[in-house]
């Protein structure tokens, strides 16, 4: 490959006014928005950002206080969503469970998003050996079920979060390496990328100026469809004892400790059950508004 | 066809070689010792190094894995450090309950999710349509083990009709086992419904505006007859390939289910291992699960180019 040229120089023949992109990106928000769920979606997430962001400041107890002569007491004015087997407060341990299930379905998406788009990146671009290499490697990780094999991870890294973090990562990564791989192979046959060549552009400015702005939506759109389903995976891994080792709290963890007192205070179980239910359904609305939004062919 | 099939499976061979590979290097990505992390501290160094002999993690990583895939090639997927058993007898012994609730899962989403989405597609836009579609989007955010405590809750400490744990085996015990299957079933059925429901009413949607169906309609044929013969038949084919897409959450749903539920199944035993800390073992069920993962897609794959003329064709 040619050696390369001035960035400022190639980018104004090729990138489109700025103007044009603004109206690009403002037709892309009104398309999200026309979805008719969009909004609650999008008010629960931003409530869940607050709230994890603010846990110090809304919860109205210590989360991990134990008070074992007002234990599993009913929900009332002093305890909204009544206390634990050990007088915990709920309410508490669910505003303070928000922040685990966000950095879970967020950093885990992220994980896999970057480790995705590089080895796909990878194989599209070189192909040949190290795209054979590459996709069986993405292929073997999806001979596994998902759960299945986050587990295994989670119990060879060891119980806690960063255990599920990298096993929920290592386990999304296949669907975004295939996602890039498949724009990278479209992208890089397309007269432009030709053009470029010619103008001795070099690999890796074609891969940043061309590819990575192409293959950026469908990522978007993937990992905004992603998170919701990392949230129940975390709290998939909790409830089985391999997420955030107690005393601290985390929705699967409530839930899980919760269960044996099923008939005595149903409370602890859906406490935290309707948090990571509301939290998911209103995550899957803004993935398919992001979706709806970012995708023009659903307009056609 | 049969050159489809011989295609298909060349292609798993690779898939293969770095699943197995993949299982073996599982042990040796725990941090630190992995013979200490399945022992406790107490037990005597001597004891540790005779389970580190056994296991020959005293010898070279290459020599380990040819060992270990000249075992496994042999059929021997090891022993588990706990009860001392081959890794075949403890999943073979636990495999019967786990077919027996995915069989009644899947029978469940059927009965589910094919009225459902047909009353749905029909009503396209009404009440009962969104009625429908909430159901779908219910079951596809509801995680497995809240569906599961909800249904415990409601059949099992309030209303006590059924078993909220334990296992009996229908065919040795009959309604009392069939009993102890049916919340967990529901559990597992209800979210494969879900999934079902939602791909099988746009896939009806679809057919419905075709103009084969307008013609059968205009010959005469009753909505029914319009429905099974030429609607239904077309609408199949996305069904199969989300079933086959579904198949890794389903066994996902099946180990937290069986936990909840107390079930001696496949799904149990991983959780069991996993934290009693029998690698052996979690490496011999992962590996099994992992190629029975395999052959069902492969399965799906083949069924789906028997349904579809125009993929075998491809």
């Amino acid at each position: 490959m040619a050696g390369s040229i001035p960035e400022s120089a190639y980018a104004d023949r090729i990138v489109p006014g700025a103007s044009v992109a603004g109206d690009r990106r403002w037709d892309a928000l009104r398309r999200a928005t026309r979805a008719r769920l969009a909004p609650f979606g999008a008010a629960v997430l931003l409530v869940a950002i607050v709230v994890a962001l603010a846990a110090p400041l809304l919860a109205p107890y210590d989360p991990l206080a134990q008070n074992l002569g007002n234990s599993l007491a009913r929900p009332g004015r002093a305890h909204w969503l009544g206390t634990d087997n050990v007088g915990r407060d709920v309410l508490s341990r669910v505003i303070w469970g928000t922040r685990v299930s966000l950095v879970a379905g967020f950093v885990s998406v992220a994980i896999a998003a970057l480790a995705g788009g590089v080895l796909g990146m990878l194989a599209g671009y070189a192909g040949g050996r190290a795209d054979g290499v590459v996709m069986r490697l993405m292929d073997a990780v999806l001979s596994f079920p998902p759960l299945v094999l986050a587990l295994a991870l989670g119990a060879v890294l060891g119980a806690g979060l960063t255990g599920v973090l990298l096993a929920l990562g290592v386990v999304y990564t296949p669907t975004f390496a295939r996602l890039m791989r498949g724009q990278v192979l479209s992208v890089k046959t397309r007269d432009y990328v030709d053009a470029a060549r010619a103008l001795g552009a070099s690999g890796w400015w074609i891969a940043r100026h061309h590819v990575l702005p192409n293959a950026a939506t469908p990522i978007v759109v993937q990992a905004s469809l992603s998170v919701a389903f990392a949230i129940l995976a975390e709290a998939s891994l909790s409830f089985l004892g391999l997420g955030v080792q107690p005393p601290a709290a985390s929705w699967g963890s409530m839930i899980n400790a919760g269960r044996g007192y099923l008939q005595q205070a149903p409370w602890i179980v859906f406490g935290p059950g309707a948090a990571l239910f509301v939290t998911v359904v209103g995550l899957n609305f803004v993935g398919d508004a992001i979706r709806d939004g970012l995708d023009p062919r659903l307009t056609r | 066809m049969a050159e489809v099939v011989v295609r298909r499976l060349l292609a798993t061979v690779p898939v293969l070689f770095l699943v197995t590979a993949g299982v073996f290097l599982l042990l040796h990505l725990t941090p630190g010792d992995p013979v200490d992390a399945m022992m406790a501290e107490s037990v005597d160094a001597g004891a540790k190094e005779s389970l580190r002999r056994e296991l020959g993690l005293d010898r070279p990583i290459a020599v380990q894995y040819v060992a270990w895939m000249g075992r496994l090639v042999r059929g021997d997927l090891g022993r588990s450090i706990r009860n001392g058993e081959p890794v075949i007898e403890n999943v073979s012994r636990r495999l019967r309950p786990s077919l027996q609730l995915a069989v009644l899962a899947m029978g469940i989403s059927l009965l589910v999710a094919f009225p459902v989405a047909i009353v749905s597609a029909l009503r396209h836009n009404t009440g009962v349509d969104r009625a429908g579609t909430t159901f779908a989007l219910f079951g596809i955010c509801m995680p497995n083990f809240l569906l599961a405590l909800l249904l415990i809750f409601v059949f099992g400490v309030t209303l006590r009709w059924l078993p909220i744990s334990g296992y009996l085996d229908p065919f040795d015990e009959g309604w009392p086992g069939l009993r102890s299957l049916v919340l967990p079933a529901v559990t597992l059925g209800l979210a494969l419904a879900a999934v079902i429901t939602r791909t099988l009413r746009s896939s009806l949607l679809e057919a419905l505006g075709e103009d084969y169906v307008r013609t059968a309609r205009a010959k005469g044929l009753s909505e029914w007859v319009v429905i099974r013969g030429h609607v239904l038949k077309n609408a199949l084919i996305p069904v199969v390939t989300v079933l086959g897409l579904q198949l890794g959450t389903l066994i996902g749903g099946a180990v937290i289910t069986e936990y909840v539920f107390a079930l001696p199944g496949v799904g149990r035993l991983v959780v069991d291992a996993v934290f009693a800390r029998d690698y052996p073992l979690v490496q011999g069920v992962i590996l099994l699960i992992a190629l029975g993962f395999i052959v069902s897609n492969l399965l799906v794959d083949l069924l789906y180019g028997w349904i579809d003329p125009r993929i075998r064709l491809r």
